[in-house]
């Protein structure tokens, strides 16, 4: 018995390897960040409290976005929020150079285009919220509760596909999680597979 | 731009059979195509197809779990009325890096497996019909999608399509990860991080690299960079961390993923893959399995000291530790009735000496990981020469026990010479030699806990070895500083010399378990070095103990007694030549379950095999061992088929099997003979050849039954 014990308690202490990323836990202090928007203006998560915050990281190329702008799922989504006092953030994570990079011209020509209705486009050139977030894909959706809790993070929704179709079959997931949040209620799916295009992280920078 | 070059080369072989199928779909970074393992069918028999991609260089699709981004090609079939498809076969997956983003999937030219079953009434012409969609990524990523169609004749039996088509069938078989013959388990440290263990016993360790566990699907565990897997004769072990899934009534009761490890092997390296379903082990808590938080769980630490501590404690009352048991009631007789302040001393002396060796060993490990890196500990004490020399300790301490002789020198090489002395430094060297003679006793158990010791940081390994050396000591140290416990011990006397004589016999015991471990380790041979060694080391006690004045005569009984002495350690130099032995007797007792199996083979020797082959049959011989992954591989995906088996039987083969597992030294001689390192080998002579052809070590049932039946 003695044995298997200690045969158990054989665990290599790995060093830890230089972790690319952080990961943001659900029901913990969100990371705080601070970014420039699209329009010159600046931003704080800690000046959010108080409010509900979405974040969705984004690269306009990539054809997942493209699923669920051309379908207008997503600028559907942040009017509902936005009419429910909901700050959304669409987060353009890529770097310079990359497929998704936009300059703030770019980013209001885009709005506009899409018709898009966020509460702003945050640049994030240097893609420092979506490393703090561990971003993996876009659209990567995230749910910040009133005391800046992390309550949701995941997929836009259930069916990962690029085809449009699926939208009315799938459960759009940040809408469910801000009806619990807006409630006062725990959100059941908080963790759910991201899809999309890899988050086109600078090449050197990693 | 090789790959480039093969791309397009890929794209023109491809056109004549496009035109036969009408079934690709060239897009702008793959070129799609379905085809069929069979040229007509045969209702109700079911059959493959594969959905084929040749991807555009540098670009890759993805695997079933696509990783942190990307999407699984999908497959949905049309098929005729009552027949099915069953969900795709994936090839092991490739690691792709996407800018420190994990991505699974597969570059160049890969087939996609799917068995279709018709129904039993089907007739005439079969008519399959697949909607695919795939994604397909550089740093970029597009979706592409592609419609096929195949039209397969139905007829009263099936035949095969066209040996290219074949070929690409096989090659694919062969990428698809075999189920995994070891099994495998799967525990969850306090952090919430898994640690699978796959208990592959008997793996060399130093032939196996490139471990990565694949695992099947999003959330159960993370998509990891880099996992540091340790690989002992015991098994597989990687750390894992967990996945972003939410923990619902805890953790699954199985963790599924594809096990991919390359081996070193005597020609080359192979990459192998396995299928594992690792079933959770409540009862195992990874002490440290956390990757990235190391210090996070000094509970685990004070775990592994008391471990350690038990761990010393129980040495003292495992049987094989029987000498250390007989020095200490010797010690205890002679302490009987002592004044207590000596007797404490003497305790402590005995507990110091104790933890002066394990110290001394923690020294030697240390020093070993900063010169060799990372070291597997446990052969050390399964090495011959350690055995042999033991062996020699327990037969001169015995001859001292026995009153043979007497040693009232500072010969520090016989710790029992000293511990004869009374005071402090004769319990001090008790104290050394219950640890020399404990230690190969138990080499099993102090592996376990120095593999744990190693893989701590130096103060930690120290502290680890050193509670297991205070656990060691206790029960003695204990009893001397006791003084109610020390009233049970009986008054000296005249027993004492008996009793002392009487422990003489386990020692000797202890001498001659340890040349049946040496036996064990080298063969018969070792049998006659040590009981040598061993009739020298008496006549050089007995040259000594004539003494006398220091004569001519004396000195001369001296010089022959050092001679002696000299030829015997000679015989150390002996054993020595085989170290390589050694290491495969440990890895055939770890393996016992894992064994060579002759089921069907006859046992190789080269009179069997020139004889036979001199007869003009064909003979198929295979050299494997228990601990060669590829070997085992090829038995299962290759030479133990029914098709195979089927093709051995037609042909008459005589099948041969070397069990290489022991380095059996025909088999070594042979192997050199062509100019091969190691295991496996694959040798055949067709009938009436003069010579074996070697066949390559990655072995499929095609290959094999195609060199049976060639003409």
């Amino acid at each position: 018995m003695k044995r298997r014990s200690l045969l158990l308690s054989t665990v290599p202490l790995a060093l830890a390897p230089a972790a690319a990323f952080a990961s943001a836990d659900l029901g913990k202090a969100a990371p705080a960040f601070t970014a420039t928007d699209s329009n010159g203006k600046s931003w704080s998560l800690a000046d959010l409290k108080g409010k509900v915050v979405v974040l969705e990281t984004t690269n306009h190329d990539c054809p997942y976005v493209g699923k669920h702008y051309r379908s207008a799922n997503m600028q559907t989504q942040q009017r509902e929020a936005a009419a429910r006092g909901v700050v959304w953030l669409t987060v353009a994570s890529s770097a310079p150079g990359e497929q998704g990079f936009v300059t703030a011209s770019q980013a209001n020509e885009l709005v506009a285009a899409n018709k898009a209705a966020p509460a702003a486009v945050l640049l994030d050139p240097q893609s420092k919220i979506a490393r703090a977030y561990g971003a993996t894909v876009t659209p990567h959706m995230y749910v910040i509760d009133k005391n800046g809790m992390l309550v949701y993070k995941g997929g836009i929704d259930s069916i990962p596909s690029a085809n449009v179709d699926d939208i009315p079959k799938a459960t759009q997931y940040v809408r469910v999680a801000l009806d619990k949040v807006l409630a006062g209620q725990q959100v059941a799916e908080a963790s759910t597979r991201p899809y999309g295009c890899s988050l086109k992280y600078g090449r050197n920078s990693t | 731009m090789p790959r480039f070059i093969a791309f397009l080369f890929a794209l023109l072989i491809a056109l004549p059979v496009a035109a036969q199928t009408q079934s690709v779909v060239q897009t702008d970074n793959v070129r799609a195509e379905l085809i069929s393992e069979a040229g007509a069918i045969k209702a109700g028999e079911p059959f493959w197809v594969a959905l084929r991609q040749t991807i555009r260089p540098h670009w890759h699709t993805y695997w079933k779990n696509p990783g942190d981004s990307g999407l699984p090609t999908e497959i949905e079939w049309t098929l005729p009325a009552g027949a099915k498809a069953d969900p795709i076969v994936w090839p092991t997956p490739s690691f792709i890096d996407v800018g420190g983003i994990v991505n699974y999937g597969f570059h160049d030219d890969i087939l996609l497996l799917v068995k279709i079953t018709p129904p039993a009434d089907a007739s005439g012409t079969f008519h399959l019909a697949a909607a695919a969609n795939w994604l397909v990524c550089d740093d970029v990523c597009i979706p592409e999608e592609g419609k096929f169609a195949l039209d397969l004749p139905v007829g009263s039996a099936a035949t095969p399509a066209g040996g290219t088509i074949r070929a690409l069938f096989d090659k694919a078989r062969r990428d698809v990860p075999m189920a995994s013959p070891w099994p495998a388990r799967y525990g969850v440290a306090k952090s919430g991080d898994p640690t699978l263990v796959v208990e592959a016993k008997g793996l060399k360790p130093e032939t196996i690299s490139g471990v990565y566990f694949f695992p099947s699907g999003w959330g159960g565990v993370a998509n990891m960079t880099k996992q540091t897997a340790t690989v002992t004769a015991e098994g597989i072990r990687i750390p894992l961390k967990k996945g972003e899934a939410q923990d619902k009534g805890g953790p699954p009761q199985e963790l599924t993923g594809t096990l991919v490890l390359t081996e070193k092997t005597g020609g080359g390296a192979q990459r192998q893959a396995f299928d594992i379903a690792a079933r959770l082990d409540p009862a195992f808590v990874p002490s440290a399995a956390s990757v990235s938080a190391s210090n996070e769980e000094p509970l685990s630490f004070m775990q592994a000291l008391l471990f350690a501590l038990v761990g010393g404690l129980i040495l003292n009352l495992m049987p094989c530790v029987f000498p250390v048991l007989a020095m200490k009631a010797a010690a205890f007789a002679r302490l009987a009735g002592h004044a207590r302040a000596e007797m404490r001393r003497d305790g402590i002396a005995y507990t110091a000496g104790v933890l002066v060796s394990f110290a001394a060993m923690a020294a030697a490990i240390l020093a070993i990981r900063a010169s060799v890196g990372e070291v597997s500990w446990g052969f050390q004490f399964q090495s011959p020469i350690f055995s042999l020399l033991v062996a020699y300790l327990f037969f001169v301490v015995g001859l001292n026990l026995a009153g043979v002789f007497e040693i009232s020198g500072g010969f520090t090489g016989v710790g029992q010479g000293l511990t004869a002395k009374s005071g402090a430094t004769g319990a001090f060297f008790t104290g050394v030699l219950a640890v020399i003679v404990a230690t190969p006793c138990t080499a099993p158990f102090m592996a376990a806990a120095l593999g744990f010791a190693l893989s701590q940081p130096a103060p930690q390994t120290v502290a680890v070895l050193l509670a297991m050396g205070l656990g060691l000591a206790l029960p003695y140290l204990a009893l001397s500083l006791t003084p109610a416990l020390q009233r049970l011990m009986p008054r000296p006397g005249a027993w004492m010399d008996r009793l002392r004589q009487l422990l003489a016999f386990p020692m000797f015991a202890s001498a001659v378990w340890m040349i049946w471990v040496l036996t064990q380790q080298t063969g018969p041979d070792g049998v006659l070095y040590a009981l040598g060694g061993m009739i020298l080391i008496a006549f050089a006690i007995w040259l000594l103990r004539i003494g006398g004045p220091a004569t001519p005569a004396t000195w001369m009984r001296r010089g022959v007694a050092a001679l002696a002495v000299l030829l015997a350690l000679g015989a150390v130099v002996k054993i020595s030549d085989g170290p390589a032995t050694a290491a495969s007797a440990s890895a055939e007792a770890g393996s016992k379950a894992a064994g060579v199996s002759f089921e069907g083979w006859e046992r190789f020797s080269r009179a069997r095999m020139t004889e036979a082959a001199a007869a003009g049959k064909p003979v198929f011989v295979d050299f494997t061992a228990a601990w060669c992954i590829t070997c085992l591989v090829n038995e299962r995906v290759a030479l133990e088929t029914p098709g195979t088996r089927r093709a051995f039987e037609q042909t008459g083969t005589v099948k041969l099997k070397g069990d290489w597992t022991n380095r059996d030294p025909e088999i070594t001689a042979l192997l050199k003979e062509l100019g091969r390192a190691g295991v496996p080998l694959y040798l055949y002579w067709a009938p009436g050849a003069d010579k074996p052809k070697i066949l390559p070590q990655v072995l499929t049932e095609a290959s094999i039954v195609a060199q049976l039946t060639a003409k």
